[in-house]
């Protein structure tokens, strides 16, 4: 366990140092001079430029770049935003709540909805109710968060009138939660239905059976048990979608998160935010994902008596 | 002695030749619909000029915001264009960013997957490794960082959904390639005294494709639903350009006046990525028979 | 006669419906009397487990269809009862045993608590109740420290260890009938043969009826009181096991007999039987061995060796000559895979010299290594699995010879055609692929591939292990002819001390990836001088109910010598 637990928190500290290395070098991908691009918009004289070019240090060689960025990463500073002339780590802190509240009601829909309906399908595999909820799942999995967001938003403010357009309250979230929540509830359950029926199909879940165990508790004791192993395994995966589908729809209900920053820092060409951000974005898709491996650990006694 | 444990009869399903293939694929309702739904997308975007009644970037072909009649089956926008003739012409579209970005990220997915899981040893484990961190980045990050990089288009856009899926097929790719390899038929390709091209050739290749077309067709909805959304967020295609995703983006602030700007282009994508969605679930369980009940 | 404990009357089972339907028991009909064994016997396919699954109600739901039959038990019909009905008698009355101990518990789940679930759901039993009697069945199949064991979860104990489980689960609850499906069979034979005497005492103290559904006749012979022959779903025939053994009725079951391979058949002959007129010789040793060493280790995460997991070889030597056949016995993780794989370099060793036709084989590059692979081929014990699924059985024959280009055009096809011939295949099979091929075809498939380069060693992976034996017969066969043709050296890696006894000239035992003894097979088989040996040789069932098995000798795992080799005859020798 606790070498298994080590080996995750050295994987997840490659990953957050590769990171680093990739947005600095994202700098020096973008065609032609990034700091012009940067400033395209804003008046400034080639001495203005020299003098933004050597605070952001791109007149040095690129392993010195690395070193500075480093070593003002371990300072807590993560440059300042050319936009709004903050420094990038504020602004994102300030609106990381905002994605967090999203993404996790989001979570909790979709485990809640996509997990009792893939285990519902698997239970009745073969029968209407399978093929209704699998019917159901890919149309789910097909339809795009943004025109689901569009869809709900047409039925419930601007029709109904139920719930607001916009806001920050959490009357406002649910919309939002509702669309990235269901969304993936529909690939959730696809993936519940068939790590399911994987287990139905073992020996054990016959064992159980011909024990002549009630059938509640062959399914709770025996096969959900021994089922949520796989399925807990494939929630980083899915909160890493949560945290991507974010993106689209905070721009779809104008929800103040860093997902809106993002796009906002992309068509500003605002480097050391978006640096900010994938790096920002990063860690905290591997700090969940090293939290859910714990949770996996500490469900399966294989790995946590090893 | 591997006896068996309960004595079902196994069906010999592997399909014996193309058209044995085909007829198991017409056999499967998510197969037929799937291939109903592409092959409609494909006829839309092949013969589009002839298809839609208007030209799709005239403005006012007709009257601004008229709702679906006869003359504008699915109304008109805001400019006056005509809803159906832009969403004809946008499968065109649609079809390039499928191909395009599934082009991109299969053929370096695999290739990665492939050498990765051949060499296995030093090479796999830092090809992988790597892929590993690129794969928890997320595509769309990885996608929004490319466009950071290259600037907004359509066509920077399919580029870098191409590029941002790469992860993905690479570890399919290894993951099938692990386990082939692992076979005996591998091992006795080997003690037969086959090279590494005959054995990444004749022996993983054939063995990895089939999964590779499942997920290369699941692949395309994906990056249909990517680039409408790259689009919708005005980072993909650029006015006037007929897609779907931005069209979705223009009717944003028209939704209550004019719905049928918002239904329209998005009934197209879902509709597409569904037909994508289905064929592939179908030629899986064709070529997965294990896979057929399920 | 007293009243039957189970009566089951033309039971039929179908898999599927309309033109899918496949009968896989059609009309069998049995009975099973108090405290007796009634083994059900039959080659894959024939129903034998279907039948059995189908009696508690466990057949896959929708999948299959109980057609028609009845089977009386305690005055009532088990397959016209409710489903409530028949679980409660699941578990309580009639109790079952599987395959398969490794997947058979619950992974996440203790055993302690898998333990008393049937006795608290059925007797009533209070936690604590339950427990103590799980505890004294632990320990009355034999498993130290019960408290211990009820709190570990399964994958911390071994095959042997969970089957051991699987009984107490199944006795505690003092059953009228325990059905055990192929009990043994994914077993090593010396556990075997612990678990078949435990079942038996158990059946005795609790005055149990068993079915025992098997394909091995040694376990028929040992254990069964009654047996029922079945095939392709129907019962052949009936009958005590003693007249069974004696005078078969039908033509199946005297084949199937005949085809049992019965160890000590050829005691007192030196070589394997002849097979052709005039048998080609042992002549110059081919292949040394030396020294052989390799540790297998975890996979590395990222950098550094990984955990050291287990010696897989450990100072291995041996030679072999052309013509002749060695065999390397032991039971699962012996290492006797690893040393066939060795020799041909499909894995590298850690130390250790080897020599095929006076070539160093550790030390040729790449390049040439492929060349000599023409030298030395290999047959596996998955025939299909070694079968490239998307190539024709032509291509796959022709392949090797392509490799090295020994024939290419009209002569390639020529060549490969006379291969399918020559292993007793048709020439119109060229075009097929692998899956239409039944199991004992495509491992002359194999057999064929690795002729086409004219080999002179061959290393057989338990080549007939997947097989049914009367399939397993033809096999064994057809490899003595092509050795005693051609002079094959055959490097013969087996579980199996009956098929060792008919194939091999010499025998090596390993244990733990030493050999622990290694000579002619006469004296090894015949006149074993190391403890694992004799145990090995004792535990083996003999398909003859009238000669039963002594005592398995106890082995005592610290004093077993696993030092190095030492002569006690010529050509024979003893890990000391």
């Amino acid at each position: 366990m606790l070498r298994y637990l080590i080996q995750r928190l050295v994987a997840a500290a490659i990953t957050i140092w590769i990171a680093t290395i990739a947005v600095t070098l994202l700098i020096h991908a973008v065609p032609g001079d990034p700091v012009q691009i940067m400033y395209a918009s804003f008046q400034t004289t080639p001495e203005e430029l020299d003098a933004i070019r050597s605070r952001l240090g791109l007149d040095q060689p690129i392993w010195a770049q690395y070193a500075l960025y480093m070593q003002r990463l371990f300072e807590g500073d993560l440059g300042r935003s050319i936009v709004g002339d903050q420094p990038v780590l504020d602004v994102l802190l300030i609106r990381f709540p905002a994605t967090l509240a999203l993404t996790v009601a989001s979570l909790a829909i979709a485990v809640a909805v996509g997990m009792s309906l893939g285990f519902l399908a698997a239970y009745k595999r073969g029968t209407a109710v399978d093929v209704g909820a699998m019917v159901l799942a890919i149309m789910g999995v097909s339809m795009p968060h943004f025109w689901l967001g569009l869809l709900l938003l047409f039925l419930f403010s601007l029709t109904l009138q139920w719930l607001p357009v916009a806001g920050g309250d959490w009357k406002s979230l649910i919309l939002p939660a509702m669309t990235l929540g269901l969304a993936n509830a529909a690939v959730l359950a696809r993936l519940t239905r068939s790590a399911m029926i994987d287990i139905f199909d073992q020996d054990f879940v016959r064992t159980a059976h011909a024990k002549g165990l009630p059938k509640a508790v062959v399914l709770y004791r025996h096969a959900l048990r021994s089922g949520l192993v796989p399925i807990v395994s494939m929630l980083g995966l899915q909160f890493a979608y949560l945290m991507g589908g974010a993106i689209v729809v905070e721009n779809v209900f104008a929800w103040n998160g860093v997902g809106r920053l993002a796009i906002e820092a992309v068509f500003a060409r605002d480097y050391p935010l978006i640096q900010g951000f994938i790096l920002f974005f990063a860690t905290v898709v591997v700090m969940v994902s090293v939290i859910i491996d714990v949770a996996y650990a500490l469900l399966d006694p294989r790995i946590r008596y090893s | 002695m591997t006896a068996e444990t309960t004595d079902i009869p196994v069906e010999d399903l592997e399909p014996k030749s193309r058209r044995g293939f085909l007829r198991a694929l017409l056999a499967s309702p998510s197969g037929v619909i799937g291939l109903v739904i592409v092959g409609v997308l494909v006829f839309c975007a092949a013969f589009a000029p002839w298809i839609a009644p208007h030209d799709p970037l005239r403005m006012a072909a007709g009257p601004r915001l008229q709702p679906p009649s006869l003359a504008h089956i699915m109304g008109t926008d805001d400019f006056g264009r005509d809803v159906f003739s832009r969403i004809v012409h946008g499968a065109r579209l649609t079809l390039q960013i499928g191909v395009i970005a599934v082009g991109i990220s299969l053929t370096a997915g695999l290739t990665l997957g492939l050498l990765a899981g051949y060499a296995a040893g030093w090479t796999e484990r830092v090809l992988m490794r790597l892929v590993d961190v690129l794969f928890s980045f997320t595509e769309i990050v990885i996608a929004l960082a490319c466009l950071a990089i290259f600037g907004v288009g359509l066509t920077n856009a399919m580029i870098a959904i191409g590029i941002a899926s790469i992860p993905f097929y690479a570890r399919v790719t290894h993951s099938v390639v692990l386990v082939e390899r692992n076979k005996p038929y591998f091992e006795a390709a080997v003690s037969a005294g086959a090279g590494h091209a005959r054995l990444i050739v004749l022996h993983l290749l054939p063995n990895v494709v089939p999964t590779l077309i499942v997920v290369g067709t699941l692949g395309v909805s994906t990056a249909v639903l990517a680039a409408a959304g790259l689009s919708f967020l005005g980072l993909g295609a650029q006015p006037p350009q007929p897609e779907w995703g931005f069209m979705l983006s223009a009717s944003r602030d028209l939704i209550s006046r004019a719905p049928w700007m918002m239904i329209f282009p998005g009934l197209a994508i879902a509709v597409t990525v569904l037909g994508f969605n289905l064929l592939g679930d179908g030629i899986r369980e064709v070529l997965d028979p294990r896979q057929r009940s399920r | 006669m007293a009243e039957p404990v189970l009566a089951v009357e033309n039971l039929t089972i179908a898999f599927g419906k309309g033109s899918a339907r496949h009968v896989a028991v059609r009309d069998l009909s049995y009975r099973l009397h108090r405290g007796e064994t009634l083994a059900i016997v039959g080659e894959s396919g024939s129903g034998k487990s279907v039948s059995s699954l189908a009696l508690l109600g466990l057949l896959p739901p929708r999948a299959a269809t109980i057609e028609s039959g009845r089977a009386m038990f305690e005055c009532r019909d088990l397959l016209a009862m409710s489903e409530a009905e028949q679980r409660g008698l699941r578990g309580d009355r009639i109790t079952m045993i599987f395959q398969e101990p490794m997947t058979s518990l619950t992974p996440v789940l203790r055993v302690g608590l898998q333990l008393i679930e049937p006795l608290v759901e059925h007797k009533g039993m209070s936690r604590r109740v339950a427990e103590a009697r799980a505890m004294e069945m632990l320990d009355l199949v034999g498993l130290d420290r019960p408290e211990r064991r009820m709190r570990q979860f399964p994958h911390e104990l071994s095959g042997g260890m969970r089957q051991r489980v699987m009984i107490a689960m199944a006795m505690a609850a003092d059953p009228a009938i325990l059905i055990a499906d192929e009990p043994t069979t994914a077993l090593d034979v010396t556990v075997q043969a612990q678990i078949l005497d435990l079942m038996r005492a158990l059946k005795t103290d609790f005055d149990t009826s068993l079915i025992l559904i098997t394909h091995d006749m040694g376990v028929v012979a040992e254990m069964a009181d009654r047996v029922v022959v079945m095939r392709a779903g129907e019962k052949l025939e009936e009958g005590p096991v003693e007249d069974l053994f004696a005078r078969p009725t039908t033509p199946y079951t005297r084949r199937l007999l005949d085809a049992v391979p019965r160890l000590g058949a050829l005691a007192g002959t030196s070589g394997p039987r002849s097979v052709v007129a005039e048998p080609a010789p042992v002549g110059e040793v081919l292949v040394r061995a030396e020294g052989l060493s390799k540790v297998f280790r975890d996979r590395a995460w990222f950098f550094g060796k990984g955990r050291a997991s287990a010696h897989a070889m450990d100072d291995v030597g041996f030679h072999l000559a052309a013509g002749e056949t060695l065999a390397l016995v032991g039971e699962s993780g012996s290492g006797k895979s690893t040393t066939g794989r060795a020799i041909l370099r499909l894995i590298e060793v850690d130390s250790g010299r080897i020599e095929v036709a006076g070539d160093d084989i550790r030390g040729l590059s790449s390049r040439a290594l492929r060349r000599e692979r023409r030298k030395m081929q290999m047959i596996f014990q998955d025939p299909f699995a070694a079968l490239n699924p998307r190539m024709s059985a032509g291509r796959l024959v022709a392949e090797p010879m392509v490799i090295h280009d020994i024939a290419a055009g009209s002569e390639l096809d020529d060549r490969v055609e006379a291969l399918f011939r020559r292993v007793g295949l048709e020439s119109d099979h060229i075009r097929r692929y692998p899956h239409e091929f039944s199991g004992g075809q495509r491992q002359r498939l194999c057999i064929a591939r690795a002729l086409g380069v004219g080999p002179r060693l061959m290393v057989a992976d338990e080549p007939t292990s997947a097989l049914d034996v009367s399939v397993q017969a033809q096999v064994l066969e057809l490899m003595l002819e092509l050795q005693q043709t051609l002079g094959l050296a055959y490097l013969f890696i087996s579980h199996d001390m009956a098929v060792v006894e008919e194939v091999a000239h010499r025998v090596a035992v390993m244990r733990k990836g030493r050999i622990v003894e290694i000579g002619p097979r006469a004296d090894v088989l015949g006149d074993p001088r190391h403890p694992y040996t004799r145990t090995l040789l004792a535990a083996v069932p003999m398909p003859d109910p009238t000669r039963k098995r002594g005592a398995l000798p106890t082995l005592d795992l610290e004093t077993v010598p696993m030092g190095p080799l030492a002569d006690v005859a010529p050509g024979h020798a003893v890990a000391q």
